[in-house]
């Protein structure tokens, strides 16, 4: 799983334009897949028929990941850019963006000319600019035209120790999913089921909205990254969740109340067979969960997710073992679902 | 993956301050070019190393071309919890730090006793951990942590203090001609004294040839100074490179990238050899800029100018954007205008000497 981990990670797939990510994935699920759909937002649907047909499962990753969109082109040709999704502009400064092949760079003026209070200040995003190296507009705009999107740049990082191996790269929130998602696509599932990549989840779960509409199931997983705080001066109630503690199984965010039972179905599968597994202690974030609980008639959701530090920034961290415990937690839930709910 | 250039290879190769001499690092890789393109080459005790291309004469004259080797880093400080405490080793703006990738300089984990560089990265505060009012507000460094995946006991047996860390940071090709990566500070000038030594090949300039790749430039200049003691040369031309205009910094005294090499004028610069580098630049047809400094000029010229009974003192500088960050920006063409200049200067050292 990790090795296809690290190519999702490498594709570029700024919400709106997910169209690397969906090409991979469907060439992935091809061969496995009864049924597979897009919709005019461009979530991918693939459905799996089951061992047993009594009940639809959802399974739900986003392909989307946080990026930048040019807003505008200087005369000396810099690119001015705004932030797709949630970006802390603190962790862009310095830091390479890739417009498709066109690499840039987040400069920020040398330290040696911002000395004083000036250096104590995040500049602001509007004075925040990418340099291409262009030196007209006129040049610039051939090359990444406004409204283009960029990424951080590609290459993942295996780190730690060899019992307890890291993984860092861009856009682990939600590759992570979809290789979940990608994996548990290669064997029958125990109920008929839809593995559903969504856009757009980053500006706001967009594209979930439209996906569950079409699938209609009975319940969904929804398979993520989640937000990890666990560093040193982070007082305890802010850490969230820690990197290495296990699968995190959230209770409630700020866009979703989890399902109770399906929670406590999930909680009781980790520990029947010793996986690894927290909660988030902090009311923070959102998921795709909180349009597909209040889609159709509602439909219960639960949510399962790796904790990741640094997320939606160039550097994302996550455990090794952690990735492991979200997908067995995932493969034991879609056994268990279909057990209790067989008739 | 495209081959990397000699010059993409430096900005790839570690050596924060200090740290130049270890196995595998920036001084292996410059002394293995040095070989080949000197009579003879060695290492003083503060590190820096010396290279000599003699013109047979013993009582020759002694030109020294310097460019520092060091780039600036971080060094660990302490542990806690297992991340790494860190400050700054050089100069750097504390704001390019968070999600950046960096290598650390450790004993490895995965089984052999030897130091090597381990990746890691320095983490970020997520906004829900900071106040309304610090989110306008830099992290200070001392707030930053290293994450290198290890717990309390691992980091201890593996991680000394004192050790170093760098950028992590693969170079970049814009457009123009332009390349961004780590550490061009300063090796876009090692790269122009390589070109130089390589163009001077075969030819007898009547004068011995020094080049030196200083150490520790980047905590204040400590390497050159000795290093020039030792060489005692007659003229000094120091390669360096100097801030060029980006969107936040238009100041009138700041280099435009691509408009060559910018020329040192003032006090810390010897006159003779200021006016030479323009006359032959105007004579050769290379671009340049005048960079007035009207004290120090933050370079190895501050201590060489001053060493045993005086330098005649050049500075040559490569325009520079982002300078001490992960991500450095030059213009290829001003490292060749950079080294044509400097050729020239040595075949016409005489001027200087007499």
């Amino acid at each position: 799983m990790i090795e296809t981990l690290e190519t999702l990670c490498a594709l570029p797939g700024v919400s709106g334009c997910e169209d690397a990510v969906r090409s991979w994935l469907m060439e992935r699920a091809v061969p496995f897949a009864d049924k597979i759909e897009t919709d005019p937002m461009g979530n991918l649907m693939v459905f799996r028929a089951g061992r047993r047909h009594e009940k639809t499962l959802m399974l739900c990753a986003h392909m989307d990941e946080v990026g930048v969109i040019v807003t505008g082109i200087t005369a000396d040709g810099y690119l001015k850019f705004d932030f797709v999704g949630g970006i802390d502009r603190r962790v862009v400064i310095g830091k390479n963006v890739y417009f498709g092949v066109v690499p840039g760079i987040i400069g920020i003026k040398a330290y040696h000319l911002s000395k004083g209070d000036g250096a104590k200040n995040v500049p602001s995003v509007s004075d925040l600019y990418i340099d291409i190296g262009a030196k007209s507009r006129e040049e610039a705009a051939a090359l990444v035209p406004l409204g283009a999107v960029g990424t951080f740049a590609a290459g993942s990082t295996r780190y730690g120790a060899p019992s307890r191996e890291y993984f860092m790269s861009k856009a682990i929130d939600d590759r992570l999913g979809c290789a979940v998602l990608v994996k548990l696509l290669e064997q029958k599932p125990p109920c008929d089921t839809w593995f559903v990549f969504t856009v757009q989840e980053e500006v706001g779960t967009r594209g979930a909205a439209t996906a569950v509409y079409r699938v209609r199931p009975d319940a969904a997983l929804v398979v993520e990254g989640t937000t990890a705080a666990d560093l040193p001066g982070v007082p305890a109630h802010k850490t969230i969740c820690k990197v290495g503690g296990g699968a995190v199984l959230p209770f409630m965010d700020r866009g979703t109340l989890y399902d109770r039972n399906l929670r406590e179905l999930l909680i009781a599968l980790a520990n029947r067979h010793g996986i690894p597994w927290q909660t988030k202690e902090m009311i923070a974030g959102g998921t795709d969960a909180s349009v597909i609980q209040r889609s159709l008639g509602g439909i219960p959701v639960a949510g399962v997710a790796a904790p990741l530090r640094n997320i939606h920034s160039p550097a994302g961290v996550g455990c090794i073992a952690d990735f492991e415990a979200v997908y067995r937690l995932t493969e034991l839930f879609m056994e268990e679902y279909t057990l209790e709910n067989g008739h | 993956m495209e081959e990397l250039t000699r010059l993409e290879e430096l900005t790839v190769t570690y050596g924060p301050s200090g740290y130049e001499d270890i196995d595998w690092g920036i001084r292996d890789y410059l002394e293995t070019q040095l070989r080949p393109l000197c009579d003879a080459v060695w290492a003083d005790t503060m590190g820096n190393l010396i290279g000599v291309k003699r013109c047979g004469r013993p009582d020759a004259k002694k030109l020294l071309l310097d460019a520092h080797m060091d780039e600036v880093g971080l060094i660990v400080t302490g542990i806690e919890n297992g991340f790494l405490r860190f400050t700054a080793l050089g100069g750097i703006d504390a704001r390019v730090l968070p999600a950046t990738a960096v290598g650390v300089r450790m004993h490895d984990p995965y089984g052999t006793a030897r130091y090597s560089w381990m990746s890691g990265v320095i983490d970020t505060m997520p906004p829900h951990a900071l106040k309304a009012e610090d989110m306008e507000k830099a992290v200070p460094i001392e707030d930053l942590v290293i994450d290198v995946g290890l717990t309390q006991s691992e980091a201890e047996a593996y991680v000394p203090l004192g050790t170093a860390a760098v950028f992590c940071t693969w170079p970049s090709r814009l457009r123009n001609d332009r390349l961004a990566g780590k550490t061009l500070d300063d090796r876009a000038c090692v790269e122009v004294i390589l070109r130089v030594l390589r163009e001077l090949q075969g030819q007898n300039l009547g004068v011995d040839i020094y080049c030196m790749f200083s150490t520790q430039e980047e905590l204040g200049t400590r390497g050159a100074s000795v290093g020039v003691y030792g060489i005692d040369p007659d003229v000094a031309l120091v390669l360096d490179v100097t801030h060029g205009k980006t969107p936040d910094a238009q100041g009138i005294e700041l280099m435009e990238l691509g408009g060559g090499p910018a020329i040192g004028v003032g006090p810390n610069m010897t006159r003779k050899v200021t006016e030479t580098l323009i006359r032959l630049a105007e004579d050769e047809n290379i671009p340049y800029q005048l960079e007035v400094m009207s004290g120090n000029s933050g370079t190895n010229a501050w201590p060489i100018q001053i060493s045993r009974g005086g330098v005649a003192t050049g500075v040559l500088s490569v325009p520079l954007r982002y300078m001490h960050t992960p991500n450095e920006v030059i213009d290829l063409a001003d490292v060749a205008h950079t080294a044509r200049l400097v050729t020239a200067f040595a075949r016409n050292i005489g001027e200087v000497l007499t």
